[in-house]
């Protein structure tokens, strides 16, 4: 029975995926004309950008978007990545390979499979046209060529193929879409790009909008991030389904096999334990494996005690890098920026959560001249632009009492709040992609990360406040000055100059007063108040590893 | 100028100057200068029942130069210190409105006056007048002139020879200060003074004062400094009685309160302005029965039951007669004019109220 399950899958894989795609595409972020565009940009970058960092090359992306006409535009992608060889091309560009992610259990910016065939797709509906691509691995060749899908065989048909000598390195794609609309908003591909540069700091990106504008993000660092490797997953958490998904997948020939070399802190030992609580044989074939021994085996997963899942295949942005890109992207006059401890959800699924806050400068979403505050919401550092009312982190963002921070009116002011999760499963909450489910241990560690940004902030918002109010109070009383000493000559004959003088010497002193004073008052203050704060939250004495 | 005149003018310089050098002497030593001044709100008003009077408590309170609630003030207490020590140096008198020209002006690098409304100006002479116990008039600074008078009196103001009985229709108007007035010839049993100045008309034109043999003063509102001075001096100085007439509202009674035990902006000078010995003759709204005045009588608006509210809690207006004055106003709901009496004939005031109630000396403590 398992047998015809794969078969059927694979066959659900190999036939049906291009006829899915079209009756489903708002599943996979072709919904609506603006989203559309967005997701077009979003599948090209994200391939270049992956490319690249696999072939261990800073990335430096060109997109350019030209109108067409009315809702048709035509979308370029340049990147100097690998190139692709001549024979991976179709496969890239013209067949659609769902599911094949699925059993890679890895951190990665996507978790879609569809990716730039799922372009090609989209094209060849509304426009009837091929995409177009140029590549080159650096080796003194180009091949060019155009490119459709065989809805029905999800096959690729190249055709107007071309190789000539030239130096260039990397891949570019052309594309020409209909039902998509450029806008400059926060849905928008500037926006996208904008983000991505937030949280790739290691990657140039130039784009150019339909109006000519041309945008540059300069590369922050020259550290490439760490290549994420496939890990395993971790016994808590998992279905009856996955199970038999995963031990199927080996090619161990017992299930005892199968379990060790599947799943993360699974030993011999553990599975006795297994065996001894189901009264299954472990010394069986992994596909006889029914669905009812299955769930059994789910529900005694949870009586047996394992470590935690390992996190050493998360791979976060890291604050420093964070810390760079937002000097780059959105030269804020204060930052903060922290990196939480790995922490698991559902028992079984390592995260990490990273958060940032900006303050000034280009932080802010701009609104006719004015800034306002502004989330930027990533998940393995791809921008997430659309469905934030259901994210988790838009919930927690406004869960936080931002007065208490000395955040006052915090929808409008210069503000950018920035949080990545990292894990090697985002649990969305939908098929689109585009919000983070409320688990809660998500939900608790970004609070903590934003409370602990929100406190080095506040200590900022405060200071400055607080020197803008010293400096003015000084200036009240120096301009006081001539009058008083004016008064005071012609009261009692005393010289004019002497009393300015000596008022201006009072004066100092007495601000130098305040300013110690008043500053270790604040910073003591502060720290109370944090130390209450994580009490609340229950963050003290609770180790998260 | 007499020698008693020129020995004040010299103590008043002094003081002046003294307040100059505390600041000075402060700042040399690098402390943060201040100026002490007595606290003239209500909660450092109190009344001395044995007196008579509102006095000023003992609160003080600094203004201090290193107070930015406080610096504006503090500078200008001592440009108006200053401005005083140069008219009583040089003998010269001038008004506030003057006062507060003379002394505005913008600041360098800012867009803010030295004074930008008369009523600052205003507010910190009284406060000087308090620090440094001495008369706005003393340093030369001229407060409103409002108030007229008639009798059979003459007096001697700068030389010349003034005698109040023969000015024609308009008496004689009473200058802001009356400090120098000397008094030559007083015939009269009482002082009565009206607060309109309709009223003063009526009573001029049937020459009321000459048949009763009073003087007859009007303060046209709220009394001035000069004819609350003048009022005490007579009062005290002739040994004559005070009679009060007012309208029948909370306003009216606290024009007579003001003559009788001071007010609140000036408890600190009472002794100089307030005349204890004072009566009121009316309009009370009892009369309204008596005379059967309710066809003249005016609704009272929210502000005149506010008011009086607030009479009826101050220490000086707790006689019983007062108390019940004010209850009965608020209870009835109306007010009167002094005019309201003319409903009853034009010379009713004259010839009927005002002889019948002073011969009775039916009046409000």
């Amino acid at each position: 029975m398992a047998e015809k399950a794969e078969t059927l899958f694979k066959a659900f894989r190999e036939h049906s995926v291009a006829e899915f795609f079209k009756k489903n595409r708002q599943m996979l972020g072709y919904s609506g004309k603006i989203r559309s565009m967005t997701t077009i940009v979003h599948e090209y970058v994200t391939n270049s950008l992956d490319a690249c960092e696999e072939a261990g090359i800073l990335p430096e992306i060109k997109v350019e978007i030209d109108q067409l006409g009315p809702e048709y535009y035509r979308v370029s992608v340049e990147d100097n990545g690998p190139g692709i060889p001549k024979k991976h091309m179709g496969k890239v560009f013209g067949k659609m390979l769902a599911g094949t992610k699925f059993h890679r259990f890895m951190q990665q910016r996507g978790q879609q499979g569809i990716g730039a065939a799922g372009c090609t797709m989209y094209s060849q509906i509304t426009t009837g046209k091929p995409v177009r691509v140029t590549t080159s691995t650096g080796n003194g060749m180009i091949y060019e060529c155009s490119i459709m899908i065989d809805v029905k065989k999800n096959e690729p048909v190249i055709s107007d193929e071309k190789e000539y000598p030239g130096t260039m390195r990397g891949t570019r794609v052309i594309g020409d879409f209909k039902e998509v609309k450029y806008v400059n908003g926060e849905y928008g591909p500037y926006e996208y790009l904008r983000r991505t540069a937030v949280a790739n700091p290691h990657a140039k990106i130039v784009f150019r909008d339909p109006d000519g504008n041309r945008h540059v993000w300069e590369r922050a660092t020259d550290t490439l991030p760490a290549i994420p490797k496939p890990s395993k997953p971790h016994p808590y958490g998992l279905t009856a389904h996955d199970l038999l998904e995963y031990v199927n997948s080996t090619k161990s020939r017992s299930l005892r096999g199968a379990f060790i070399q599947t799943f993360d802190r699974m030993s011999s030992a553990k599975v006795k334990e297994i065996e001894e609580l189901t009264g299954i044989d472990f010394n069986r074939r992994p596909d006889s494996l029914t669905w009812e021994e299955a769930a059994e085996i789910v529900d005694a997963i949870k009586k047996v005690k394992f470590m935690a899942p390992s996190t050493k295949n998360l791979y976060p942005i890291g604050a420093d890098q964070i810390e760079k890109a937002i000097l780059n992207v959105l030269k804020p006059e204060f930052h903060a920026v922290t990196t939480r401890p790995p922490n698991v959800y559902r028992g079984g699924v390592p995260f990490i959560v990273e958060a940032g806050i900006a303050f000034g400068g280009e932080a802010g979403k701009k609104t006719n001249g004015s800034r306002k505050m502004e989330l930027m919401r990533f998940a393995n550092r791809a921008p997430l632009l659309f469905d934030a009312g259901a994210d988790v982190i838009t919930k927690v963002v406004n869960e936080i009492d931002w007065k208490r921070y000395g955040i006052r009116d915090a929808e409008n002011i210069p503000l950018t709040i920035v949080v990545n999760i990292t894990s090697t499963y985002i649990p969305y909450t939908s098929a689109g992609k585009q919000a983070i489910a409320d688990e809660e241990e998500i939900h608790k560690e970004i609070k903590l990360a934003l409370q602990e940004v929100a406190r080095k902030t506040s200590i900022h918002i405060s200071r400055r406040a607080r020197e803008k109010e010293k400096a003015e109070k000084k200036k009240t009383l120096v301009k006081y000055i001539p009058e008083i000493a004016g008064a005071l000559e012609k009261l009692t004959g005393a010289n004019k100059k002497e009393i300015e003088k000596n008022l201006l010497k009072i004066v100092s002193v007495k601000y130098k007063e305040w300013e110690e004073g008043e500053e270790n008052e604040e910073l003591e203050k502060l720290e109370k108040a944090a130390v209450k704060e994580d009490i609340e939250e229950g963050a003290i004495g609770e180790t998260n590893e | 100028m007499n020698k008693k005149y020129e020995e004040r003018r010299k103590e008043v310089l002094e003081k002046l100057k003294e307040l100059g050098g505390t600041i000075v002497n402060q700042i040399n030593q690098e402390k943060g200068p201040y100026i002490e001044i007595p606290v003239r709100s209500l909660s450092n008003i109190e009344f001395d029942e044995e007196r008579m009077r509102l006095k000023l408590g003992e609160k003080k309170a600094k203004r201090s130069f290193l107070n930015v609630a406080h610096t504006r003030k503090f500078m200008q207490t001592l440009l108006v210190a200053s401005f005083a020590k140069d008219l009583v140096t040089q003998g010269l008198h001038t008004s506030l409105r003057d006062m507060y020209y003379a002394l505005k002006r913008t600041i360098p690098g800012t867009k803010e006056n030295t004074f930008e409304e008369q009523t600052e100006s205003d507010a910190v002479v009284v406060d000087l007048e308090v620090a440094e116990d001495i008369l706005r008039e003393e340093i030369h600074l001229n407060a409103d002139v409002r108030g007229r008078v008639v009798g059979d009196v003459t007096i001697v103001d700068r030389g010349d020879e003034v005698d109040w009985s023969k000015l024609g229709s308009g008496g004689w108007a009473i200058p802001s200060n009356v400090e120098d007035i000397e008094f030559k010839e007083v015939n009269a049993d009482y002082i009565l003074v009206v607060e309109k100045n309709a009223a003063f008309e009526r009573m001029h034109e049937d020459k009321f004062w000459k048949k009763e043999n009073m003087i007859l003063v009007t303060t046209q509102g709220q009394a001035a400094r000069g004819v609350r001075r003048l009022i005490h001096r007579l009062a005290y100085e002739h040994n004559l009685p005070v009679i009060v007439f007012t309208d029948a509202d909370a306003y009216g009674w606290y024009i007579y309160s003001v003559i009788k035990w001071g007010s609140m902006n000036l408890a600190h000078v009472s002794e100089k302005l307030g005349t204890p010995k004072a009566k009121f003759v009316g309009l009370s709204i009892s009369d309204i029965d008596r005379y059967n005045l309710h066809n003249y009588t005016i609704k009272a608006k929210e502000g005149d039951v506010k008011r009086a509210r607030e009479l009826l809690q101050y220490p000086w207006f707790q006689r019983k007669e007062w108390q019940e004055e004010l209850k009965l106003m608020i209870k009835k709901g109306y007010k009167a004019e002094l005019e309201a009496l003319s409903g009853k004939g034009l010379r009713f005031m004259t010839n009927t109220y005002l002889p019948e109630k002073i011969e009775h000396k039916d009046f409000l403590p």
